[in-house]
Order: C-alpha cells, then sequence, then structure tokens
C-alpha cells in the first residue's frame, strides 16, 4: 500500500518511471484499482473532517433562513406588497424552495453528505477510472498503442493521483478548484504515451478523444431527454 | 532551500545556463511547483497576518456601522460620477442606498448568530482557507495556460517534454514575490504589474530554454492562445449580436 502510494506521489509530477513501473506490474488492473480506492477513501475522510469544521463555524442554516426573511420582509419593495395575500403565499413558497436548492449550490457545510462521500467517492472515482480507461485504450490501440487494456487500467489509475491536493480539504474553505482537472489531464496524457509507447501527437489524441466521445455522447443524451421532456410536457398540456 | 534561493535570484536575473541547468534536470517540474507555491504562499502571508489580526480585534457594532456607512458613501459617490453616462431614474440613489443598508444589517445579523465553535476559531479558519487557496488559484492558471502554450510549442518545432515545459514555465511566479506589498495604495499595484511584466518575460525566456527555439518563437507560443481565445470570445459575442437583431 505504501510503495502504491509513493508511485502515486512520483505518477503525479508526470515522469515516466512510475508509468513504466506500472506498466511492467504484475497485476496492474487490480493495483491500479486499490491505488483508486484509496485515493478516494482519503480524500473523502479529509473532505469529512474540513465538512465538520465548517459546519462547527457556521450559524445553523435554519437561523440564517429566518434572519434574512426578517430582513427581506423590512425591505421597501416587500412592505409595497405585502398587503397582498397571493403575493405573502406565493413569496413563502418560493423562499423555501430557493432553501431547499440554494444553500447546497453555494456549498453549504453537509456532513452527511460528507459522510457519503466516504462510499460514493470511491465509487464514482473508481467508475470515471473504468469509464476513462476502456475507451482510452480503445483510442490508444488505434492510434497504434501496444499496451493492454489491464496495463492501461494501471496506468491511468496513476493519472488519479492529482486527486491526492484535495488532501487539504481537512482544512475548512481551502479552494483547489479547476487544478485537479488539468493535472489528471496531463497525468492521462503521460500514462496513455508510456504504456502504448505513442508519439506525442498519438498520445495527445488518445487522452482528448475519451472526453470529446463523453461529450458527444452527453450532448446527444442532454438532447435525447429535452425532446423526450417537450414531447411527454408538450402532450399533457395539450390534452 | 539555499538552492532554491539561488535558483531564484538567477532566474530573475535572466541567467541563461540556470534556466538551461534547471530544464536539464529530473525533477525540473517538483523545483519549478516548490518555488511557485513558496512565492505565492509568501506574497501572501502580510496579508493573512493583516486579516487574522483585524478578525480578532474586538470590534464595537458602532465602528462595524460606521465602516460599512463608510463603503456605502463611496459606492453612492461613484454611482454620482457615473450619472454624466447613464440615465439614472430620479431617486435610484436613495434607493440604492435604502437596499444596500438593508442587505448590510442581514449581513451583521448574520454575522451575529451563534456558532458550535467560538467565532474567533471560524474567522481563522477561513482567513487560513484563503490563504492556503492562493498557490491553487495560481496553480489552475498556469497549468489550464501551459496546456495551451505546449501544443502551439509542439506546432512550433518544439522539443521540450511535458514535465520539462512545466517545470520552465512555473518559473515565471518568482517576480509575484512582489505582491507581498501588494496590500500598500498607489505602491502594491505598482509592484503587481511589475511582477506580471518580469513575470511574463521570464516564462518567454524558459519557454525558448526548454524547447531549444527562438525567443520570437517563444513569444508566439505565449501570446497565440491569448489572440485565439480573444478571438473566440470575439466570435461568441458577435453570434449572440447577429442572434439577438435577427430575433428583433
Amino acid at each position: 500500500m505504501k510503495a502504491l502510494i509513493r508511485l502515486a506521489w512520483k505518477a503525479l509530477f508526470l515522469s515516466e518511471a512510475p508509468y513504466a513501473e506500472m506498466h511492467n506490474d504484475s497485476n496492474p488492473m487490480l493495483h491500479g484499482l486499490v491505488l483508486v480506492v484509496l485515493v478516494a477513501l482519503a480524500v473523502a475522510l479529509a473532505g469529512l473532517v474540513g465538512t465538520a469544521l465548517e459546519w462547527a463555524t457556521t450559524p445553523n442554516l435554519s437561523d440564517i433562513q429566518g434572519v434574512m426573511l426578517e430582513g427581506i420582509q423590512q425591505m421597501p419593495w416587500y412592505q409595497e406588497l405585502q398587503n397582498d395575500p397571493e403575493f405573502r403565499e406565493t413569496f413563502r413558497q418560493q423562499y423555501k424552495l430557493w432553501w431547499r436548492i440554494f444553500p447546497s449550490l453555494f456549498g453549504a457545510p453537509n456532513i452527511t453528505q460528507a459522510a457519503m462521500n466516504i462510499i460514493l467517492m470511491p465509487l464514482g472515482l473508481g467508475l470515471v477510472w473504468l469509464l476513462y480507461g476502456v475507451v482510452a485504450y480503445l483510442f490508444a490501440r488505434l492510434m497504434g498503442g501496444q499496451g493492454s487494456l489491464p496495463q492501461t487500467l494501471g496506468c491511468t489509475a496513476l493519472a488519479a493521483a492529482p486527486q491526492l491536493l484535495n488532501l487539504v480539504t481537512f482544512l475548512p474553505y481551502v479552494a483547489v478548484g479547476g487544478v485537479v482537472g488539468a493535472w489528471t489531464l496531463l497525468c492521462r496524457y503521460v500514462a496513455l504515451k508510456t504504456c502504448h509507447r505513442l508519439t506525442g501527437g498519438r498520445a495527445l489524441a488518445a487522452t482528448l478523444l475519451p472526453y470529446i466521445a463523453f461529450l458527444v455522447l452527453a450532448s446527444f443524451i442532454a438532447c435525447l431527454g429535452s425532446a423526450a421532456a417537450a414531447l411527454i410536457f408538450g402532450g399533457g398540456t395539450s390534452q | 532551500m539555499k538552492e532554491l534561493l539561488q535558483l531564484a535570484w538567477d532566474v530573475l536575473l535572466f541567467r541563461h545556463e540556470t534556466y538551461a541547468r534547471h530544464v536539464a534536470r529530473t525533477d525540473a517540474l517538483k523545483r519549478g511547483l516548490t518555488l511557485l507555491v513558496l512565492v505565492t504562499l509568501l506574497a501572501g502571508v502580510v496579508s493573512l497576518v493583516v486579516n487574522v489580526v483585524g478578525d480578532l480585534r474586538p470590534m464595537s457594532i458602532e465602528a462595524r456601522h460606521q465602516e460599512a456607512e463608510q463603503g456605502i458613501q463611496e459606492f453612492i459617490r461613484s454611482l454620482g460620477s457615473m450619472q454624466q453616462f447613464f440615465d439614472l431614474p430620479p431617486g435610484f440613489e436613495r434607493e440604492m442606498r435604502a437596499y444596500m443598508q438593508a442587505g448590510i444589517g442581514i449581513g451583521f445579523d448574520i454575522e451575529d448568530l451563534p456558532t458550535r465553535l467560538p467565532k474567533p476559531v471560524g474567522r481563522v479558519l477561513r482567513d487560513l482557507g484563503a490563504f492556503l487557496s492562493l498557490p491553487f488559484s495560481r496553480l489552475a492558471g498556469w497549468m489550464g495556460y501551459a496546456l495551451w502554450v505546449l501544443l502551439v510549442a509542439k506546432l512550433l518545432g518544439g522539443r521540450a517534454t511535458v514535465p520539462q515545459m512545466l517545470g520552465a514555465t512555473a518559473l515565471y511566479a518568482v517576480p509575484h514575490i512582489l505582491d507581498i506589498l501588494g496590500f500598500v495604495d498607489c505602491l502594491g499595484p505598482t509592484l503587481g504589474l511589475v511582477a506580471t511584466v518580469w513575470g511574463i518575460a521570464i516564462y518567454v525566456k524558459a519557454l525558448s530554454v526548454a524547447n531549444d527555439f527562438s525567443i520570437g518563437r517563444a513569444i508566439t507560443a505565449t501570446v497565440v492562445p491569448t489572440l485565439v481565445g480573444a478571438a473566440l470570445a470575439l466570435l461568441g459575442l458577435l453570434a449572440l449580436l447577429i442572434i439577438g437583431l435577427a430575433s428583433g
């Protein structure tokens, strides 16, 4: 386990040696899976600590909700409209609805969600690793790559190393931001280049094509979904 | 540490051998990243101390309200100066002031709500969080841009590997140590501008050394992603404008 974490740390700095080591491993797929799960577990646990600290240093959300409502009710525009009972009722409903949606959108601390991440994060990261690995393997082979599927999965598992940056979230209010995504992309490029012994251009294509494929698929599903929704709801209103 | 300081100094002075030796090392990326993170943290440390001291200093309710009122007055003054450019409706300033005061009042009421841990702990953790987020924000911007520069450099015949390229361009952060004085009025922004220009010059030099090509090509590789981005943004705006005009 220690050796795997050390390998992931080396992989973070994009040298080909750790990827080559994983390529030559006796069971790269299993070790890759263990690494992805370990990284995800560590990140989820750090996130739980950070979320708990944030929760403990933030006022109760229902108290904030009450204070904001009082403040809004004292504003001139509300005072002007408050005599209309219909407005009051609509506003009350909308306000409740906002408070169900917005806190999670703006990152309000949610300990239950953070605790659930201990299960969800290994599952999510594992699924992404598997999907990306399989599709990248197909594209890498199309580009003339020589690696096998287990070797590809082993090497792309090392590309989960940038997730280690999220360990810093054990401190609340730290924003890691987009660096993990960009770094993962670079790690995946080095992983595919090393695993399949591809040239720079071909490795770049093999790295980016799965992203494009997922994007096209997601757009297609979104279009299909909105068409289905239009059919269902359009049909519903015409009846 | 002494070696890193020497590297930083030589980088600032554009010493060619230093750049070449740095790029040739197997740990170029690790060293570049270490410098980038250290410089960013050092530059932010004064602001962290100022913020923590400010947050831990007990402040009376009157003083807080006075500070907020000053902020509102400044904003209203800036609105007044904008009146010559925009046709603001009568009473706009008065209404704006009322809404701002109400909003700030809500903010103060939320600030006064109890928390499970003592308030100062939360304030210090918030300041620390913002401080530790600084390197990540710099890393994201630098890495995101470097990906495109890497692509253009390759098209121009660049020979750097990914770690060499990133390890070299990370050196651009060194002059940003000047951001440590960012909180000083007038001097701070001026030094910020100097650091930015100096940083860009280091970026170009590092790119040229890492890819073993001319400064001209390095400038092209540095500038092209910005130009393409600006052109795409302009095209997007134009498309929106045409769609808006077409739809009436």
